[in-house]
């Protein structure tokens, strides 16, 4: 582990009865990184970014955030500087506003200008008309950026990202990738990104992993994603293929 | 007007039995097939409520609080066991959970009630105590599971929002919180429309009894007004004391939703 590693998982295992769902987890995920998580659909990546995020747990092993376990500490810190960003984006029944402004509902010491508000919805793209619409009128597209934006203003340190671009046509999904990329510009922020679709997300990623079957079958810098050393990424690059 | 007290004879009951047999021939005439649980049903309803009758009298008979307040207890405990069994998936710690609950309402409102709308003397006069204890323990049991019911499935129906909510670093409460307004309101409205309409459409069971047995209808309906507004704060306090701690039971220690209390209901 080095001053940077952000994230430090060690031999973790996870099963739901007797499913394993992650098995034998060694991974180092580096603030500032991009990292990417890839592999067949139900290998466990959800779940390896739940366990990030605190909202599942390990059955053993152990998952360091900056050096401290992640279930001895404040979850609801750790949450906040994890931020998560589920596959099918929720939006609550509610204005925009009021979506990007959830947080004041538990913690009223939470403020955002409306300055801060424009900028984020500049940042991730959502035209400002849009601000006093029900959420749940928009597109797949825009849930996927209120959703994003929600989560950025809590100004996380890590953004896990679940298949941001699974819903979503080729140009929207580059689009929204580029976007995330963007969100790291002149800032340490660390990205871990689960994505099956290479092509998309490989030219913004510095490194990589291979989740295949619950176990990492490889991983390393970014090249990986399109020549894996192991029989198993390759395997999987050909089907997938 | 004759404001005298009719009773009932025994003799009269069971010429009430011939609604029963109109009831009866009725059925069998339409083909609609419940005469035996009619028949056992008319017959339980005589037999448990002649026992209740004679039970009511031995406890009215007796005058010391502790034995009242025993009661009180046991008749709690009964009747949060009964609830844990209605539940649609079992919840852990529900029996005391109810428990708790249904103490609590009952010390505040009958504890009203008791000491400064009706002003008995002794506190614990079995005639008042007895009866209302047992509407509130009823009505606030029979509420709180029915809504909790409901909270379990608004909490499955919305577990992506709370666990968006959780993830956002919200805590359980603020998570559940959307479940929880809901599944009370629900349990609420109902309590509410009877506010609305009552005294427009029907003359409400309680006033109707009391006007039989020869009271003022003005008195009657101050005492229907008192039940409405018990029946209400019972609710309230049952769902909101039942529902603020049912939610917990959902979520573990380190605030992630127990997604397989669902699963396993199924």
């Amino acid at each position: 582990m080095t001053d940077s590693t952000i994230f430090s998982l060690e031999n973790v295992n996870v099963s739901f009865g007797a499913k394993h769902i992650l098995t034998q987890i060694t991974l180092e995920i580096s603030s500032g990184d991009f990292f990417v998580i890839t592999g067949p659909s139900g290998g466990g990546k959800t779940t390896l970014l739940q366990l990030l995020n605190g909202l599942a747990s390990q059955d053993d092993g152990k998952i360091l955030y900056r050096g401290n376990n992640v279930q001895n500490g404040n979850l609801q810190s750790l949450r906040k500087e994890v931020g998560l960003v589920f596959q099918n984006p929720v939006v609550l029944a509610d204005t925009v506003k009021e979506n990007l402004l959830v947080r004041q509902k538990w913690d009223k010491s939470f403020t955002i200008s409306d300055e801060q508000l424009m900028t984020m919805l500049d940042r991730v793209g959502i035209p400002q008309g849009h601000l006093h619409l029900d959420a749940r009128s928009l597109s797949g597209g825009e849930k996927q950026r209120i959703a994003l934006a929600r989560t950025m203003l809590n100004e996380p340190k890590v953004l896990l990202l679940d298949e941001p671009t699974a819903n979503l046509d080729q140009q929207l999904a580059g689009q929204i990738l580029d976007m995330v990329s963007n969100l790291q510009m002149g800032t340490e922020l660390t990205i871990v990104i689960v994505c099956h679709n290479i092509q998309q997300v490989v030219k913004h990623a510095n490194r990589a992993a291979f989740l295949i079957d619950g176990v990492i079958a490889e991983s390393g810098v970014a090249s990986i994603l399109e020549n894996p050393t192991t029989q198993t990424a390759q395997r999987f690059l050909q089907q997938a293929d | 007007m004759d404001h005298s007290f009719y009773i009932i004879t025994w003799t009269d009951v069971f010429v009430s039995l011939s609604l029963v047999a109109l009831c009866l021939a009725l059925i069998k005439w339409w083909r609609i097939g419940l005469e035996k649980t009619i028949l056992i049903g008319t017959i339980r309803a005589f037999i448990q409520l002649t026992i209740m009758g004679y039970v009511l009298t031995y406890f009215f008979g007796q005058n010391h609080w502790l034995f009242m307040v025993g009661l009180i207890i046991i008749m709690i405990l009964i009747a949060s066991y009964e609830a844990t069994r209605r539940l649609d998936i079992p919840i852990k710690g529900y029996f005391a959970i109810t428990a708790f609950s249904t103490m609590v309402t009952v010390i505040i409102v009958l504890g009203t009630i008791l000491q400064f709308i009706l002003d008995v003397e002794p506190w614990f006069y079995p005639y008042a105590m007895i009866p209302i204890a047992g509407m509130i323990i009823g009505n606030g049991l029979n509420s709180a599971t029915l809504t909790t019911n409901r909270l379990v499935a608004e909490l499955e129906h919305r577990e992506d929002e709370i666990e968006t909510l959780l993830s956002l670093g919200a805590p359980p409460r603020a998570a559940a919180d959307g479940s929880i307004r809901e599944s009370i309101r629900a349990a609420l409205i109902p309590n509410i429309n009877g506010l609305m309409l009552v005294g427009i459409v029907q003359i409400p069971g309680v006033m109707t009894g009391q006007i039989i047995a020869g009271v003022d209808p003005l008195i009657a309906v101050r005492y229907q007004i008192m039940i409405m507004y018990m029946w209400l704060t019972t609710a309230t306090l049952a769902n909101i004391l039942t529902q603020g701690l049912v939610y917990k039971q959902f979520f573990t220690p380190l605030q992630q939703l127990k997604k397989e209390l669902f699963r396993r209901g199924k």
